[in-house]
C-alpha cells in the first residue's frame, strides 16, 4: 500500500508530459468506474446513463464559468449539485424499475440529454464543442494530477466509508433482494434514491474535473461508446469491489495509451477484454488474480492477504473457506 | 401541404414496418432466452453491411443479397449465441439477469467497434433495390421505400406463419411458455434457444438491408434503432408479436408526423431521434407491462 | 382487550381472480394462531397485506388500533411486525450474520455492537452461531429457513408471521421449530401461521383459521375446526 502511495506521488517525476496527461486521464476514469461500479455492482442498480452525469457536471460548470464568470470551484461545485438533484429524480422515477428496464431508461435518457447538447448548439457549443477555462495555467500538467489525485483519493475514502457503514449494508441488502430488504426494515426507497444522487455526483465531479482539464467539452464525453469503456474498465476490474474497478480503471487508460498506435482496435480489445471477463471470470480480473496469488501462498499467510484483497468488496471469495475475518463487514 | 403530410405518413408507416421486423426478433429473443438483447441494433447494422459486401464484393444483386444478409446475421447470431449466451442455461450461473444486460451491452460494444474498423467511418450507400420513385397521383414516394414496405411485411407474414405452422415454430411458442414443461415433453432446449437467437438476428440483419439503400450505412446505425425497438417491444406487451407490429406502425408514423410537424425545421431532425427515445422513457415509467402485456410469444 | 392486528372486510383481486374476498381477522397479543387451508385459498395473499407487500383493493388493516393498510413492508417491519416468506428470502451472498445485521441497523436508534451482540446471541438461540460467516446461499435449505426466522427476530416483531415454516422440512427440523416458536411465544411474541403441515400446526398452536377461495371458513380452537364440516369439505375439494 505504501509503496502504492509513493508510487503515486513521485509519478510526475517519473514521466514525460505525455505520459502524465494520460496519468490526469486516468484519475477522471478512475472516478468514474469505482463511481459505477458503487451504483452497479454494489448496489445493484444497473444504469447506463452514469456518463450522462459526467457531460451534466462538465456542462453545467462549463457553461457557468463562461458565461457568468463564475469562479471555477464553484462552477466545479454547481455540476456536482446539478448531478446530485438530477441523479436524485433518475431515481426516483426509476423506483419501480429494475434490471434491464433501468437499464434502458438510463441509456435512452443518456442519449437524450446528448441529443439536447448537439442540437442546442448555440449554446453548448453542439459537436463543435465548448471552450472552458482550464483549472491552472502552467505548462506542466502537474498540479491536475495532484488534483485529480486528491479528488480521487477522496472519493474512493468516501465511497469506502458508505460501503463499510451500515448503508453499505442496505445496498448490498437491496441488490441481493430488494423483497427481503423492504421486510426487513430498509427503506428501500430511500436508498435507491441516495445511491443515484451519491454515485451520479461523484460522475459529475469528475465531470467538472475534466471539463476543465481538457478546455474543450464535446457531447462525446456522455455518449454510450464511453459508458461502454468505463462498465468495461469496472468489470474487467472488478465490477463489485470499488477498489478493483478503480485499479482496471487505471490499468485500462494506461493501456488505451500504450496502444495508441493501433487506433480504433483499442475499443475492440477492451469490447472482447469485457466480454472474454465476463464470460470466463465474472469476479473481474482481479478477484482472479487474487485468487490465484492467494493460492500459491504459504498456508499461514493467505487468510491476511485474502482479508485485505478484499476491501471494498461486496461478497466474500466464494471459494475460500470460512476464516475468522470473513465479508467485508467491519 | 396535406399531400406533404399524406406522402410523410406513408413513409412513417413504411418506417413502421421496418421497425416491426426488428422489434419482432427482439420480441423472439425475449420470449424464449428471457433476456433484452441490448445488441439487437448491431446485428440490424451488420445486416445491412452483409448486404452492401454481398453486392459489392460478390456481384450479388440487390434483392438476393437481403436474403445473404438474413443468413449471415442468423450465423453471426448464432456464433454470439453459442460463445457468450450459454450461461444463461447453466443453473450455476448467478445473477443471470445482470449477466444478460452486462453482456449483451458488451456485445453491442464490441460489433460496433468492430464494424468501426472493418467497415470505417463514412456512411456507405448500397444499389438501390429499384432505381426511380413510384408515383400515384400526387402521392411520391421512391420504389426502394416501397420495396422495403413489401418486403418487410413479407418477412413478418413469414415469422407469424412460421410461428404458427411450422412444427419449429411451435416448439419455440412452448418453449417460450414453459421450458421445463417443454424439456418433458422432450423438445431440446439448447437448439431452441439456438434458433430463437438467430431467428431474431436473421429479422435484425433483414431489416438492416432493406434500410440501406434508403438511409445509407454507418457502425453506430444500429443505436437508435436498437432503442426504438425497445420502445416497440415495451408498447406491444413484451411476447407479443402482434403488439410488436402494432406499435412498430404506430410508432413508425408519430415519428414522422412529429419531423414534419416540428415546428423550429433546423432541429426537427436531431430531435426526431429523441423521440422514440423519450416514447420509451415514457412507456417505462407508465407502463412497463405495455398496451398487451404477455409474457410470451402468442399468435393472434 | 384490542386486537394487536386487524383485518376488516379485506379483499384482494388479481386481474379477473378473487384472491382474498371480505377477510375478518383479529388477532390479540399473545395469540398463536395457525392459518391454514387448500391451495390458492388466499392465505399467503392475506398474510402479504397483513405485512405490507401487498395493498388491498377493498378493506382494512388496523395495527394496534391505527389505519396500516397501503403501508410499505419496510413501515410495518418498522412497527414490528416480522414475517417469513414461503420460499426463502435471503440475502445469498451476504453472510449469515450480515443477513442478521440488517434488518437490526435499519431501526432507528441503533448501534452496531449492540446489534451484533442481539444477532448473536439469536443465531445462538437457533443453533446458528457456528456458520456465521458463511454466505447464506452455502446453507442447507433448513439453515437458510432458521436464519430467516432470526433476519426477522431482529426486528423485535411483537407478531409474527410464518409462510409454510414446515414447508420440505425434516421431522428433526420440524420438531426444533416447534420448539422455538414455543419458546419465542413464552417470551411474549405473537404468532400467525401458515402452513399445510395440520398436525404440525395442531401441536403447536390455540386457535386455527381456515380459508377457502378466498374467504375464511372457520375460526376456533383446533378440536373445533377439526370437525367443522365446511372445513372437510374445503379440503376433500367439492
Amino acid at each position: 500500500m505504501l509503496v502504492a502511495a509513493a508510487l503515486a506521488l513521485a509519478f510526475p517525476f517519473m514521466v514525460n508530459a505525455y505520459w502524465l496527461s494520460v496519468g490526469v486521464l486516468a484519475m477522471f476514469y478512475a472516478i468514474v468506474a469505482a463511481s459505477w461500479a458503487l451504483l452497479a455492482g454494489y448496489a445493484g442498480q444497473f444504469s447506463f446513463g452514469h456518463m450522462a452525469f459526467v457531460s451534466l457536471g462538465a456542462y453545467t460548470s462549463g457553461l457557468l464559468v463562461m458565461t457568468f464568470g463564475v469562479p471555477i470551484p464553484f462552477g466545479m461545485v454547481a455540476g456536482v449539485l446539478m448531478c446530485a438533484i438530477v441523479g436524485s429524480g433518475i431515481g426516483f422515477v426509476c423506483l419501480r424499475m429494475r434490471g434491464p428496464y433501468l437499464a434502458l431508461f438510463t441509456v435512452a435518457f443518456s442519449e437524450v440529454l446528448r441529443i439536447v447538447i448537439v442540437s442546442e448548439n448555440e449554446v453548448t457549443g453542439g459537436s463543435g464543442g465548448l471552450e472552458v477555462t482550464p483549472l491552472f495555467h502552467g505548462r506542466t500538467d502537474a498540479p491536475y494530477y495532484y488534483l485529480g489525485l486528491i479528488l480521487l483519493v477522496a472519493s474512493l475514502a468516501i465511497m469506502l466509508f458508505l460501503v463499510t457503514s451500515r448503508w453499505g449494508l442496505f445496498f448490498r441488502a437491496i441488490r441481493e433482494n430488494e423483497d427481503a430488504a423492504a421486510a426487513a426494515g430498509v427503506k428501500v426507497v430511500r436508498f435507491r434514491i441516495l445511491a443515484f444522487a451519491i454515485t451520479s455526483s461523484f460522475a459529475g465531479l469528475a465531470g467538472g474535473f475534466y471539463g476543465h482539464y481538457i478546455g474543450i467539452l464535446t457531447p462525446d464525453i456522455g455518449s454510450v461508446d464511453q459508458m461502454g469503456l468505463v462498465v468495461a474498465m469496472a468489470v474487467i476490474g472488478g465490477a463489485e469491489s470499488i477498489v478493483a474497478a478503480m485499479i482496471g480503471a487505471l490499468g485500462l487508460e494506461f493501456l488505451v495509451e500504450a496502444l495508441r498506435s493501433y487506433g480504433q482496435w483499442r475499443l475492440v480489445l477492451f469490447g472482447a477484454l469485457l466480454l472474454l471477463t465476463m464470460r470466463f471470470a465474472r469476479n473481474g480480473l482481479l478477484a482472479l488474480a487474487w485468487q490465484q496469488f492467494n493460492a500459491i501462498l504459504p498456508l499461514p499467510l493467505r487468510d491476511v492477504v485474502g482479508g485485505k484483497g478484499q476491501l471494498g468488496t461486496g461478497t466474500a471469495s466464494s471459494p475460500q473457506p470460512p476464516t475468522a475475518r470473513g465479508g467485508g463487514v467491519s | 401541404m396535406t399531400n406533404y403530410l399524406l406522402i410523410q405518413a406513408l413513409n412513417g408507416l413504411v418506417i413502421g414496418i421496418i421497425y416491426a421486423v426488428i422489434a419482432a426478433g427482439l420480441t423472439v429473443i425475449f420470449s424464449i432466452l428471457k433476456i433484452v438483447n441490448f445488441a439487437h441494433g448491431e446485428v440490424y447494422m451488420m445486416g445491412g453491411y452483409f448486404a452492401y459486401f454481398a453486392i459489392a464484393l460478390a456481384g450479388i444483386p440487390p434483392l438476393p443479397a437481403v436474403l445473404v444478409a438474413m443468413t449471415l446475421s442468423f450465423a453471426l447470431s448464432i456464433l454470439v449465441e453459442r460463445a457468450l449466451l450459454t450461461p444463461l442455461y447453466s443453473p450455476t450461473t448467478e445473477r443471470k439477469g445482470d449477466y444478460g444486460i452486462l453482456v449483451t451491452f458488451g456485445i453491442s460494444i464490441f460489433l460496433r467497434a468492430l464494424a468501426l474498423i472493418i467497415y470505417g467511418p463514412y456512411p456507405l450507400r448500397p444499389p438501390s433495390f429499384w432505381p426511380g420513385v413510384a408515383v400515384v397521383g400526387d402521392l411520391v414516394m421512391a420504389w426502394d421505400r416501397v420495396f422495403a414496405g413489401g418486403a418487410g411485411i413479407a418477412m413478418l407474414i413469414g415469422l407469424v406463419w412460421f410461428m404458427n405452422r411450422s412444427p419449429w415454430g411451435e416448439a419455440l411458442n412452448a418453449v417460450s411458455q414453459s421450458r421445463e414443461s417443454a424439456a418433458i415433453v422432450g423438445i431440446n432446449d439448447q437448439r431452441f434457444y439456438m434458433l430463437a437467437f438467430g431467428l431474431g438476428g436473421a429479422l435484425a440483419g433483414g431489416a438492416g438491408a432493406l434500410v440501406g439503400p434508403i438511409y445509407s450505412l454507418s457502425p453506430s446505425m444500429g443505436l437508435l434503432p436498437d432503442t426504438q425497438a425497445f420502445a416497440i417491444v415495451i408498447l406491444g406487451g413484451m411476447g407479443s408479436v402482434a403488439g410488436s407490429i402494432l406499435a412498430g406502425l404506430m410508432i413508425g408514423v408519430s415519428e414522422s408526423m412529429f419531423v414534419a410537424l416540428f415546428p423550429d425545421p433546423s432541429r426537427s431532425l436531431t430531435y426526431a431521434q429523441a423521440f422514440s427515445l423519450l416514447i420509451l422513457m415514457l412507456v417505462l415509467l407508465i407502463r412497463p407491462t405495455g398496451l398487451f402485456g404477455r409474457t410470451h410469444v402468442a399468435m393472434e | 382487550m384490542s386486537p394487536l392486528i386487524e383485518a376488516c372486510d379485506l379483499t384482494k383481486r388479481f386481474g379477473g381472480i378473487v384472491a382474498v374476498s371480505g377477510l375478518n381477522l383479529a388477532v390479540r397479543h399473545g395469540e398463536l394462531v395457525g392459518l391454514i387451508g387448500p391451495n390458492g385459498s388466499g392465505k399467503t395473499t392475506a398474510i402479504n397485506m397483513l405485512t405490507g407487500h401487498l395493498a388491498p383493493a377493498g378493506g382494512h388493516i388496523f395495527l394496534r388500533g391505527t389505519r396500516a393498510d397501503g403501508h410499505s413492508p419496510s413501515e410495518f417491519a418498522a412497527w414490528r411486525v416480522g414475517r417469513t416468506f414461503q420460499i426463502t428470502q435471503l440475502f445469498s451472498r451476504m453472510t449469515v450474520l450480515e443477513n442478521m445485521l440488517v434488518p437490526g441497523l435499519a431501526r432507528p436508534h441503533s448501534h452496531k455492537v449492540a446489534v451484533t451482540r442481539t444477532a448473536r446471541r439469536h443465531l445462538e438461540f437457533l443453533g446458528l452461531a457456528a456458520l456465521e460467516t458463511l454466505q447464506a446461499k452455502n446453507l442447507s435449505g433448513g439453515q437458510q429457513k432458521l436464519l430467516e426466522l432470526g433476519r426477522a427476530l431482529m426486528l423485535d416483531p411483537e407478531i409474527l408471521f410464518l409462510d409454510e415454516p414446515f414447508a420440505g422440512v425434516n421431522p428433526f427440523l420440524r420438531d426444533r421449530i416447534i420448539e422455538l416458536v414455543r419458546t419465542l411465544h413464552a417470551d411474549g411474541r405473537t404468532f400467525v401461521i401458515v402452513d399445510h403441515d395440520i398436525e404440525a400446526l395442531q401441536r403447536l398452536v390455540q386457535r386455527m383459521v381456515v380459508m377457502s377461495r378466498g374467504e375464511k371458513i372457520a375460526d376456533g380452537t383446533v378440536a373445533e375446526v377439526r370437525e367443522d364440516q365446511e372445513v372437510l369439505r374445503a379440503y376433500a375439494g367439492v
